[in-house]
């Protein structure tokens, strides 16, 4: 019978079993990649450095999950801020101002015949819409496990929602049912 | 209506671009780097170890030299045989009623 999570974490913090472990990276590896390739922007390369990343933190403090949320949204939060920490880096390397990165790309800067898909639409939105869309309406969370991750006001989580939809579904208005 | 369609085709299409991605030796990456088993436990078991034979040494000074432990021996001897039964005998259905409620809760969480 397989074992769930907090009985991985259970093993991991008795025994500190590598083998419980490597079972918990297996079975988050890939919603965790995949949230952190929307972040950085498909750069598959840093995704997953900070995926790993991400893992190393999650056993190093494993002590400090409580198993108040699920064992997902706590390791979300830490991939939320490795790719925090990440983007303040290069933006100190790089000089680029932090409204810069936080600001919506004007959409008319795009490529438009790639403006159709989904994944371009979605690079177009500012990062905490971006964000909140890519943590409630792909990987499922709710609007309070959401504000967990990213550490902000439940109400901010719920506007970044309506109003990143509001501009997927402009953009991508021809694309809609009929 | 036509929101209701739209947010709905919205969501079903945001969770097909999500698709698995396969591990490929990326596990096998992450326990590479773990740190090394048992180097924490044995730092753990080294304090707590000590820590134990200092209160050891703390109380048996401050006891006169665990004479409180004779005392307590001789008083528990001249209780009635009775009275000591039953306290075992409570002992024993506690523990045994506390294993088996914990044991219950524990088969309804892997449920």
């Amino acid at each position: 019978m397989p074992l769930n999570d907090a009985d991985l974490v259970a093993r991991v913090l008795v025994d500190d079993d590598h083998h419980a472990f490597a079972e918990l990276v297996r079975n988050h590896q890939s919603p965790v990649r995949g949230l952190l390739r929307q972040l950085t922007r498909n750069d598959l390369a840093l995704a997953d450095d900070l995926a790993q990343e991400t893992f190393l933190r999650a056993y190093k403090n494993i002590r400090s999950f409580r198993g108040e949320a699920k064992f997902s949204t706590w390791l979300y939060r830490i991939a939320y801020n490795c790719f925090r920490e990440e983007a303040r880096k290069r933006k100190e390397l790089v000089g680029i101002d932090e409204s810069v990165l936080e600001a919506e790309q004007d959409p008319h800067t795009v490529d438009p015949a790639l403006r159709h898909d989904l994944m371009q639409a979605l690079q177009l939105l500012p990062l905490h819409e971006r964000s909140a869309i890519l943590l409630c309406c792909q990987n499922g969370l709710s609007h309070d496990e959401a504000a967990r991750v990213l550490d902000i006001p439940l109400g901010t989580v719920k506007t970044n929602v309506l109003r990143g939809r509001e501009k997927l579904k402009k953009t991508l208005a021809a694309w809609g049912p009929n | 209506m036509d929101e209701q369609l739209q947010e709905d085709w919205l969501d079903r299409r945001l969770r097909d671009e999500m698709p698995y991605i396969d591990d490929a030796g990326f596990t096998a990456r992450v326990v590479q780097n773990l740190p090394a088993p048992g180097r924490r436990r044995s730092f753990r078991a080294a304090i707590l170890l000590s820590i134990t034979v200092l209160a050891s040494i703390v109380t048996y000074l401050a006891s006169e030299g665990g004479r409180f432990l004779v005392v307590a021996a001789y008083r528990l001897a001249e209780m009635p045989l009775l009275f000591l039964s039953l306290v075992a005998i409570s002992g024993t259905l506690v523990a045994t009623a506390v294993a088996a409620s914990a044991a219950l809760s524990s088969v309804r969480e892997q449920r």
